[in-house]
C-alpha cells in the first residue's frame, strides 16, 4: 500500500504508517470503572437517596416535593418548604400555549412517543424563557458583590437594573401587571417564614427598576419562582432543572392533546409560500461545466478583508453570522 | 412584546391571559393559595378534576418512590449527555426520552391492561380469568409480560409489592389491581409448572396499575412516571457537572473513567487498508458481490 493523501507529510508529528491498529488493553493499573454518585444507590433490594431508603420514605409519608429536597440539597425539608415547593410547583405546571407546550405538540403531530415530547419540551428552558439558571446566577453574582464591596443591597440592586433592565432574565417585567399570581407567591413565601435574602434582594431590584423603566413594570413569574426556589435553598442550575421538569407534564397532556385533535403532519406536506421568503431571487444552476464562471472563493487573506467579508455574510439570514453568543463553559461557573 | 400563543391550536387543557392562568378551569394561583399540592395538580391537568385525599395520597406515594432510582438507563443517559457540558434541560431530555418499550413501558402496560378489561367485559369474563388468558396468550406467543421481573433486583423489585399493598391501604382498587394481581398468579403457577423461579411485579406492574385505577390514561400515566424521573436525572446531571470531570476520559482520575479507551471492546471487521479512488469501483463491486458486509449492516 502507497501513501495515502497527505499522511506522509513531514509536517505530521508522527509516522502514521507505524501507528498501531487495535484497542486499547485494559487499564489495571487504576481502579475499575465504577458509577460514581453521591445522589443516590441501590442493590438488589434496596434504593438509596442521600442515605434514605426510597420505599422507607414513602411508607412514612414523604411527598413528591420532600423527595426533590432529599436529591437536590440531601435533607429533608421542613414542612413550610414543602408547602412552598409543591405552591411554586403547581404555578410552574401550566403556561399555556407557550414553547414547552408548542414543542410537546409540533414532535406529537410526527406521531412519536410521549416520552420524546416531554423530554424535548425540557429542551424550551434556556436564558430567556424559563432562564432560572440565568436569573440565578444573576443574583448570587451581584450578593457577592455587595458583600465584597461592602455596599448595601439597595446600591447594588440598581447596578444591577442598570446593566440588566431589558435582559428576559431580570425578573422583573411588563409581563404580569394584572396578573396577581407573582406578587401572592412572595407574600406566601413570608407568611410561611421561608422567604429569605434571595426574595428581600428582588425586591430592591423590582424598586429600582420602577425607578428607571421607562414602561410599568414589576415582579414576573420568573422572578418569583427563581427567588422563592433559591430562598428554598436550591441553587439555581436545581431549580431550572426542576422547573423545566415540572412544566414537562403539562408537555404530556399537549402532547395527548395534539394526537387527540388534530391529524398527523407528513413528511413534505407543509408549503412555505413565496410571500415569506426574502432570500436571493430566483436563478437558473449552471451547468458543473460553467461552474467556475459562477463560483468565487471566499477564503479571506487578512484581517481587514475577514472583516468586511462577515460583515457582508452578517446581511445574509440564517447563516448564523450575526449571532454572538457565549457558549458559557459550566466548568468555570461560581461554586 | 408578542403575546400570541406560539401555535393555533384549540385547547381544553389552559388559557393564560394578562390577568390569570387558568388550567382546566381552575386558577392555578388560586390552587396554590388553597394549599393544594402539585399532585392535586396533576389530577386537574390530566383528569380535570381534583382527587380525593387518599387519590392524592396514592399519586404522592408512587411518584415520590418511583422519582429515584439510582442507576437505570435514565439516570446513565443523563450522565452521558451531560459529559459534553451542553445546557442541563439537554441532559434531562435526553434521560426522560430514554424511557421506552423496554426502560419504564408505562403507556404499553396500560394499553395492554386496557385491552384485556375490554375482553372480560365482552367475553363475560372474570378478571380472574382474564389475567390467566393473557399470560397464556402472551406467552404462548413469546410475547413478554409487562410489569413483571427487573434486570437489578432479580429478587423483586423493593418498590413494587409496597406498592400494591399502599393501593389497597388507601381503597383505591378497582379492575386494575385485580386484573394485575391475577396476571401475577398466574404468571408464576406456570412458570412453577415449567420448573422456573418465581418473578416478582416490577414498579411498571405495580406503579402503573395505580395509576390507571387513579384515573390516568395510558399515555397521562406513562408521562407522570417518565418526567418524575427526570427530577433525579437531573440532579445526577448535576452532580456530575459540579463534581466531575467533563468528557469522562480523564487519565488522571484514579478510577477508569467512562470513557476511558480502554472501555472500548470492538468486534468488528478486522482492520482493512482503505482502497484508492482509482480501485474504488472494482473494490465496491466485488464486495457488494461477496455479500460478507451483510454480517455487518445494521
Amino acid at each position: 500500500m502507497g501513501t495515502i493523501g497527505n499522511l506522509d507529510d513531514p509536517r505530521l508529528c508522527y509516522d502514521y504508517e507505524n501507528r498501531e491498529h487495535g484497542t486499547v488493553e485494559p487499564d489495571t493499573k487504576r481502579a475499575r470503572f465504577q458509577w460514581v454518585s453521591e445522589v443516590a444507590y441501590k442493590n438488589v433490594h434496596r434504593i438509596i437517596s442521600r442515605g434514605y431508603d426510597t420505599t422507607e420514605l414513602v411508607e412514612q409519608g414523604y411527598s413528591l416535593a420532600d423527595i426533590i429536597f432529599i436529591d437536590f440539597q440531601s435533607r429533608i425539608p421542613l414542612i413550610e418548604e414543602e408547602k412552598m415547593l409543591n405552591y411554586v410547583m403547581i404555578l410552574a405546571l401550566d403556561d399555556g400555549l407557550s414553547s414547552p407546550a408548542a414543542i410537546s405538540r409540533i414532535i406529537s403531530s410526527s406521531q412519536t412517543l410521549l416520552t420524546q415530547a416531554a423530554g424535548a419540551s425540557i429542551l424550551a428552558f434556556g436564558h430567556a424563557y424559563g432562564a432560572f439558571e440565568a436569573f440565578g446566577k444573576m443574583l448570587d453574582e451581584y450578593l457577592a458583590m455587595s458583600e465584597e464591596q461592602g455596599k448595601t443591597t439597595e446600591e447594588i440592586a440598581e447596578l444591577l437594573v442598570k446593566e440588566h433592565l431589558n435582559d428576559e432574565f431580570l425578573g422583573v417585567s411588563s409581563l404580569m401587571l394584572k396578573d396577581p399570581a407573582a406578587k401572592r407567591m412572595f407574600a406566601r413565601a413570608e407568611k410561611l417564614g421561608v422567604a429569605g435574602k434571595y426574595i428581600a434582594f428582588t425586591r430592591e431590584i423590582i424598586k429600582a427598576a420602577q425607578k428607571i423603566s421607562e414602561e410599568p413594570v414589576d415582579l414576573d413569574m420568573l422572578g418569583a419562582m427563581g427567588a422563592t426556589m433559591m430562598d428554598l435553598g436550591f441553587s439555581s442550575e436545581a431549580t431550572w432543572a426542576i422547573l423545566a421538569v415540572t412544566r414537562a407534564f403539562a408537555g404530556g397532556a399537549h402532547f395527548c392533546e395534539e394526537m387527540e385533535r388534530e391529524p398527523f403532519e407528513r413528511f413534505g406536506q407543509r408549503l412555505t409560500p413565496k410571500g415569506l421568503y426574502d432570500g436571493p431571487e430566483d436563478r437558473s444552476v449552471p451547468s458543473l461545466a460553467e461552474r467556475k464562471k459562477f463560483a468565487a472563493a471566499e477564503q479571506y487573506k487578512t484581517p481587514e478583508e475577514w472583516k468586511r467579508g462577515s460583515e457582508k455574510k452578517q446581511k445574509m439570514k440564517g447563516t448564523g453570522w450575526a449571532i454572538v453568543e457565549d457558549i458559557a463553559d459550566p466548568r468555570t461557573m461560581k461554586k | 412584546m408578542n403575546r400570541e400563543p406560539l401555535l393555533k391550536r384549540k385547547t381544553a387543557i389552559s388559557y393564560k391571559t394578562e390577568e390569570k392562568t387558568v388550567l382546566r378551569g381552575y386558577n392555578l394561583s388560586d390552587l396554590a393559595e388553597e394549599g393544594y399540592t402539585f399532585c392535586d395538580a396533576l389530577f386537574v391537568l390530566f383528569q380535570e378534576r381534583l382527587p380525593t385525599e387518599n387519590e392524592e395520597k396514592m399519586l404522592e406515594y408512587e411518584t415520590a418512590e418511583f422519582l429515584e432510582h439510582s442507576m437505570s438507563p435514565s439516570a446513565a443517559g443523563a450522565i452521558a449527555v451531560i459529559s459534553g457540558r451542553p445546557h442541563l434541560p439537554a441532559a434531562i431530555a435526553g434521560a426522560v426520552m430514554t424511557f421506552g418499550s423496554a426502560h419504564g413501558p408505562g403507556a404499553a402496560h396500560g394499553y395492554m391492561m386496557h385491552r384485556y378489561i375490554e375482553r372480560a367485559r365482552e367475553e363475560g369474563k372474570s378478571l380472574e380469568e382474564m389475567g390467566k388468558i393473557l399470560v397464556d396468550e402472551y406467552l404462548d406467543a413469546g410475547l413478554p409480560v409487562m410489569g413483571l421481573g427487573q434486570p437489578q433486583h432479580t429478587d423483586g423489585d423493593p418498590r413494587a409489592e409496597p406498592t400494591h399493598i399502599k393501593h389497597e391501604q388507601l381503597g383505591v382498587s378497582g379492575v386494575y389491581l385485580e386484573l394485575q394481581r391475577s396476571i401475577e398468579k398466574h404468571f408464576n403457577e406456570r412458570r412453577k409448572k415449567e420448573g422456573k423461579s418465581f418473578v416478582a411485579v416490577n414498579m411498571i406492574g405495580a406503579g402503573n396499575t395505580a395509576l390507571a385505577e387513579l384515573g390516568f390514561s395510558p399515555n397521562a400515566a406513562w408521562c407522570i412516571g417518565c418526567v418524575c424521573r427526570g427530577f433525579s436525572c437531573a440532579a445526577h446531571a448535576l452532580y456530575s457537572m459540579k463534581k466531575g470531570h467533563a468528557w469522562a476520559a480523564s487519565k488522571r482520575e484514579p478510577m477508569v473513567q467512562m470513557l476511558d479507551l480502554s472501555m472500548i471492546k470492538y468486534i468488528g471487521p478486522e482492520d482493512r487498508p482503505v482502497p484508492s479512488q482509482e480501485e474504488r469501483q472494482e473494490y465496491a463491486k466485488k464486495q457488494k458481490e461477496e455479500g460478507e458486509y451483510k454480517k455487518w449492516a445494521l
